[in-house]
């Protein structure tokens, strides 16, 4: 039981954490009244992963070989694609706060671009989705088959449970803060998500052999795996890698630097100018 | 969206190319029964690709995950899947079945 709960838990995590940053980016908004968007763009997502795992049970030959990788490999992107549009489009809404103008100003651009918001949920739910359903349909088909024990399930769903938990407790915790705290932390946090993201997209593309494999930079796992609990939230909470390879390390970095500074120009060093 | 599908079409094309260089690797049979890798320790000769053929026997689905070389692949029941593998450096690279992590171990070992 414990074993599917930590994977369950280690899978869902990312999802939960992005969903609990934008449920609580349109309470800060004053736009509750999108919650919607967010909600069916999980919704999809949900749908979308349940659709992939009887897709990949259906598949054989190459397209099993390639197809979910490459997809794979196209969601990490546009997930940190999303990301980036997120923090950029966060940045103008905490310059301009104030003003009853600029607020309506604020509504309507907030409204045209909801949809992407929505996205950030799918790709954030899709991502670790469908090997999520797929390990859970494990569990059934294995504890009815009388293989293995219904507890075995249930820590799976426990895990998942948790996972949502911990999204919520994001939530929670980020209504408390001061919009601009609120805004400074959650840019930091995405900036790292993505960076991690951007990792593991790189990873994925040397593990495929579309880029070469490089030289293990350094090798913490003695002091924290990033298959343990602890090394599942580091991983995506800042992108931890144990192991990291010389491409995945440059990818991050460059990412950090490039995305920091579109996520974090100081207006005043601006106006000095 | 014409950017999407040109960098989607660059990607399937490296993969292809990667899969044709791979076209006369050795191929490895890999069995996944009872929540075991069988066999749990494959040599292969180091700097030269290899394809792992890797059949899931058991009635449920598992993933075939190496942190270590950033492979991540569900193999569902009953099916098989051909991963193609880099060469590797010498070393050992452990892997596990993800959905069974307590049993489903396994190690590669090029020299």
């Amino acid at each position: 039981m414990a074993a599917t709960f930590i994977v369950t838990l280690r899978e869902g995590f990312e999802a939960a954490l992005l969903l609990g940053i934008v449920y609580t980016c349109l309470e800060k908004l004053s736009a509750r009244q999108h919650y919607r968007w967010v909600t069916l763009g999980g919704a999809l997502g949900l749908a979308a992963s349940v659709l992939m795992g009887v897709v990949i049970t259906l598949l054989s030959g190459p397209l099993l070989d390639l197809g979910p990788d490459l997809l794979g490999v196209v969601v990490i992107f546009a997930a940190v694609a999303l990301l980036t549009w997120h923090g950029w489009w966060m940045r103008g809404h905490a310059v301009t706060l104030s003003g009853d103008v600029q607020r309506r100003v604020r509504e309507a651009h907030l409204t045209r671009r909801l949809w992407a918001v929505g996205l950030i949920a799918f790709t954030g739910v899709f991502r670790e989705g469908a090997e999520t359903v797929l390990f859970l349909w494990g569990l059934v088909t294995q504890a009815a088959a009388g293989v293995a024990t219904w507890s075995g399930f249930a820590g799976g769903v426990l895990g998942l449970a948790t996972a949502a938990a911990l999204g919520w407790a994001v939530f929670h915790g980020g209504r408390r803060l001061s919009l601009p705290t609120f805004f400074a932390v959650t840019s930091a946090v995405l900036l790292l998500v993505a960076a991690g993201l951007v990792a593991t997209g790189v990873g994925r593309l040397q593990g495929l052999g579309v880029l070469p494999h490089t030289e293990t930079l350094w090798d913490t796992s003695a002091l924290l795996d990033d298959a343990s609990v602890i090394g599942g939230f580091a991983s995506g909470l800042v992108g931890y890698r144990a192991r990291p390879t010389a491409v995945e390390v440059m990818g991050y970095m460059i990412y950090v630097l490039g995305a920091g500074s579109l996520f974090f120009r100081w207006p005043a060093a601006g106006r000095a100018a | 969206m014409t950017r999407v599908g040109l960098a989607l079409a660059v990607l399937g094309l490296a993969v292809a190319g990667a899969g044709a260089l791979a076209a006369d690797a050795p191929e490895l049979a890999v069995t996944i029964e009872k929540n075991r890798f069988q066999p749990d320790e494959i040599r292969v000769k180091a700097g030269a690709p290899f394809v792992l053929v890797i059949t899931n026997r058991d009635p449920g689905p598992e993933e075939f995950e190496s942190k270590q070389l950033r492979i991540e692949k569900v193999i569902p029941s009953g099916k098989t899947v051909r991963l193609r593998m880099p060469a590797l450096k010498p070393g050992v690279y452990s892997f596990v079945g993800e959905y069974h992590e307590k049993t489903a171990k396994g190690r590669i070992v090029a020299e």
